[in-house]
């Protein structure tokens, strides 16, 4: 008899052994999964950032100098030792660039006091000389702006993310706080430059990338931008298709033998002049916008301005005597003929720092096609170890080898180089035969200092005569009056000598200026005669009387100008003075000054030439000294960077 | 020349070879040469590390093939394995390295497509052993 079939084993699920290593793992796989989701929660978290300021938070197709990183670390490297990367950062501890601890400051009729408190500096204001009780609630300061030579702070101010300005700057190189209408040149007396929104609504444009200002209907700012300071993706436009292209290897290998540039991103070093410029004037110029409703559509979305592009969308670069845009031009004066106003001399070359593309796109060379800001400008360059970023940096990021030479020139006009004593009727090696101290003088004025002009011209009587602005020659020779001038122009360039008054003929520019001028030409002047190649060329011993009476200056600009350069001459290095100090002060330290320089350092040896104002022992000639002093042009000017 | 010998004798060189290219790189750190250093040449640098790293643990690996062959009864590592161990060991840290001395920006030079392919071949080669030292007798 057959047997029954052996039942057919049973298929069983064995538990996992429950070992120690068994264990460890799963507690390792649960483990690093909470860790995952912690992370990812975190990282979701910071991106909505505090309510109280604007924030970071990429839109449209910006992607973040982050996402740039990875593929090109040598030009990260030279952007983020720029100072257009610290344009604008959060109010972190370590990237304010004074001591701020204990900070007290007084302006006008209100004490400040600074205090740390949860990481954040907090300010708190009171009325002048009150009890310290009588201090107001505090308001956090929260977003910085500017790195290099002056910092700017903005603080809260409960109204969403609208921010109000904090009353003084820092002054980076004296380490000194001043009243921030005094880091202007603008008439004397306490005022606001900036009312609260002014960051949001102004600022923000070109202190940001891709910012979106979002005012609101109640007047409260939503603001916000992809990213603090000027990032990666403001020259070089967004990058988000950029990326999503160069995922496949394969293109970035064709591309990397294509002599063509790649279409999904802008590189202003491959542009035309007028395009590439364009990217730069987006920020270094003055613009105007077109009309509100473009105004509006950018304060909501940001710009639609990319680089590459030929025109500004919602804006134009104002130029007061350019042949473009004439339409808009001629709407802009109906509605504002003062639009242009101080921000340029009378013959339209721009007097202001901060707006090179206006002089650069007004320059012959520009009218070539080719010239724009990068013939002399590197932005990337390619040695990016720290201490030749640093140079670079402070080098105002020029080409390598240019600085301080004339191959920026010669790049194309090579004629010169070959009879340069015959070009310029000085000697070769003599500042004289530099091509930016004839062609690109001193004339432009901000941030406390005098800046070469970016409107490649060339040295003329007329231009000081018609335009009131110094004249290279006389940028230097300093000691020569505008005759003198007007003759040697006549003699080796065939000039035509202007009209010139009996002043023009008899006293030197120098003089004549610093004295009669508008401030924003007395500024110049005493920051000329703080220049080496100026005190070299018309001697030094005669600018002491000039520089402690302009110690005195009502504008606290000159003031500044006319104190650095004293500091520049022998006996008064080191010289402390306030220059934001009240009237009486000053003229104690005028006193002071000239009694210093009368009695300490005057050569009585030195003889004063005529034309220098001065008698042979040093004083004033009193009579056209009183004389140029009561003609002084003491219009009301605003030079802002 | 036996197998064994083959990888032993390839396994030294490359060693050395690769040894001596890490003394380079010290070199080149104590000079701190921008060429090699600076943040812009950041590929270079990798690709000159890892050309370093994988050289010498490759020939380590090409060492360990030949006393596992010499000392393990009944091991016989396949001919096309052998090959593929030595020429992955090969292709892969030069790839590396010419990847190196040219680079766009974040990208290597064209050299590095030897590293893939050196790659494949390494990890067929290291597949073949150990199908190989699977069939060793287990009584061994």
């Amino acid at each position: 008899m057959d047997s029954p079939p052996p039942n057919p084993p049973s298929l069983r699920l064995r538990p996992l052994p429950a070992t120690g290593l068994g264990r460890a793992a799963l507690g390792l796989l649960l483990g690093g999964a909470l860790l995952t989701v912690g992370l990812l929660v975190q990282a979701g978290g910071a991106k909505i950032g505090p309510a109280n300021r604007p924030v970071e938070e990429p839109a449209a197709d910006y992607v973040t100098s982050e996402t740039c990183r990875s593929c090109h670390p040598g030009n990260y490297a030279s952007w983020h030792a720029s100072f257009h990367r610290t344009m604008t950062q959060a109010a972190e501890p370590a990237n304010f660039a004074a001591p701020m601890d204990g900070l007290e400051l007084s302006h006008g009729d209100r004490d400040y006091r600074v205090a740390l408190q949860d990481g954040k500096y907090l300010v708190r204001s009171k009325p002048a000389g009150a009890a310290a009780s009588a201090y107001g609630p505090p308001k956090a300061i929260v977003l910085l702006t500017g790195s290099h030579h002056l910092q700017v702070l903005w603080t809260e101010t409960g109204e969403s993310r609208t921010l109000d300005q904090f009353p003084f700057a820092y002054v980076i190189a004296e380490k000194q706080w001043a009243p921030m209408e005094q880091t202007f040149l603008t008439a004397p007396g306490p005022q606001q430059l900036y009312d609260k929104g002014y960051w949001n609504n102004g600022c923000i444009t070109c202190h940001t990338t891709n910012a979106r200002s979002r005012p609101g209907p109640d007047g409260r700012y939503d603001s916000k931008a992809s990213e603090f300071g000027i990032s990666c993706e403001a020259c070089h436009s967004g990058g988000r298709e950029h990326i999503a292209a160069n995922r496949s290897p394969l293109r970035r290998l064709a591309q990397q033998w294509s002599e063509k540039p790649d279409p999904t991103i802008a590189n202003p070093a491959r542009m035309d002049g007028p395009t590439s410029t364009l990217a730069c004037g987006q920020c270094h110029s003055i613009s105007a916008f077109r009309d509100a409703a473009k105004t509006q559509a950018m304060a909501r979305d940001g710009t639609q301005f990319r680089p590459g592009m030929k025109d500004i969308p919602e804006r134009w670069i104002a130029q007061p005597h350019g042949r473009d845009h004439p339409a808009e031009r001629a709407a802009l004066l109906q509605e504002n003929p003062h639009f242009f106003g101080d921000s340029f001399w009378p013959d339209g070359m721009i007097r202001v720092t901060g707006r090179e593309a206006n002089g650069t796109m007004a320059s012959p060379c520009f009218q070539g096609g080719k010239f724009s800001c990068l013939s002399c400008h590197d932005l990337h360059p390619e040695k990016t170890d720290p201490a030749s970023l640093a140079t670079w940096k402070t080098e105002h990021q020029m080409k390598p080898g240019l600085v301080g030479s004339d191959q920026a020139c010669l790049q194309c006009h090579q004629k010169f180089q070959l009879r340069l004593s015959a070009h310029t009727h000085h000697a070769a090696e003599s500042e004289g035969s530099r091509c930016a101290n004839c062609h690109m003088p001193h004339t432009t004025y901000g941030l406390l200092r005098a800046l070469r002009s970016h409107q490649i011209s060339s040295p003329t009587a007329r231009e000081t005569v018609e335009s009131g602005r110094p004249n290279a020659c006389n940028l230097c020779h300093l000691d020569q009056p505008l005759a003198w001038t007007a003759g040697k122009l006549n003699e080796w360039y065939s000039q035509a000598v202007p009209r010139l008054e009996a002043d023009d003929r008899d006293l030197a520019l120098g003089a004549k200026l610093i004295l009669q001028g508008d401030a924003g030409q007395r500024a110049l002047i005493a920051w000329a005669m703080g220049w080496a190649p100026a005190q070299k060329a018309s001697g030094a011993e005669w600018l002491y009387p000039f520089l402690t009476f302009e110690l005195n200056d009502p504008y606290a600009a000159v003031r500044f100008a006319a104190w650095k350069s004293l500091q520049t001459l022998p006996g008064f290095s080191g010289y402390a003075f306030n220059y934001t100090s009240g009237d009486a002060t000053q003229k104690e330290a005028l006193s002071t000054a000239y009694r210093k320089w009368w009695f300490e350092v005057r050569k009585e040896s030195t003889p004063h030439r005529a034309p220098t104002l001065l008698l042979p022992n040093g004083m004033f000639r009193q009579e056209i000294f009183d004389r140029l002093l009561d003609r002084r042009d003491n219009r009301k000017l605003l030079l802002a960077e | 020349m036996n197998t064994s010998d083959r990888h032993l004798r390839f396994g030294w060189w490359s060693l050395f070879t690769f040894l001596a290219l890490g003394l380079g790189l010290e070199i080149l750190h104590g000079f701190k040469l921008g060429w090699y250093l600076d943040v812009g040449n950041e590929t270079r640098r990798l690709m000159f590390t890892l050309a370093h790293s994988h050289g010498t643990l490759l020939a380590l690996v090409n060492l360990a093939a030949g006393l596992t062959a010499r000392s393990v009864k009944g091991f016989a590592l396949p001919d096309t394995a052998s090959h593929a161990l030595m020429w992955g060991a090969i292709l892969m840290p030069v790839g590396f390295f010419l990847g190196g001395v040219v680079i766009h920006d974040g990208d290597p030079g064209l050299g590095i497509a030897l590293a893939p392919a050196g790659a494949l071949l390494l990890l067929y080669g290291v597949f073949g052993a150990a199908r190989a030292f699977g069939r060793v007798p287990a009584e061994r």
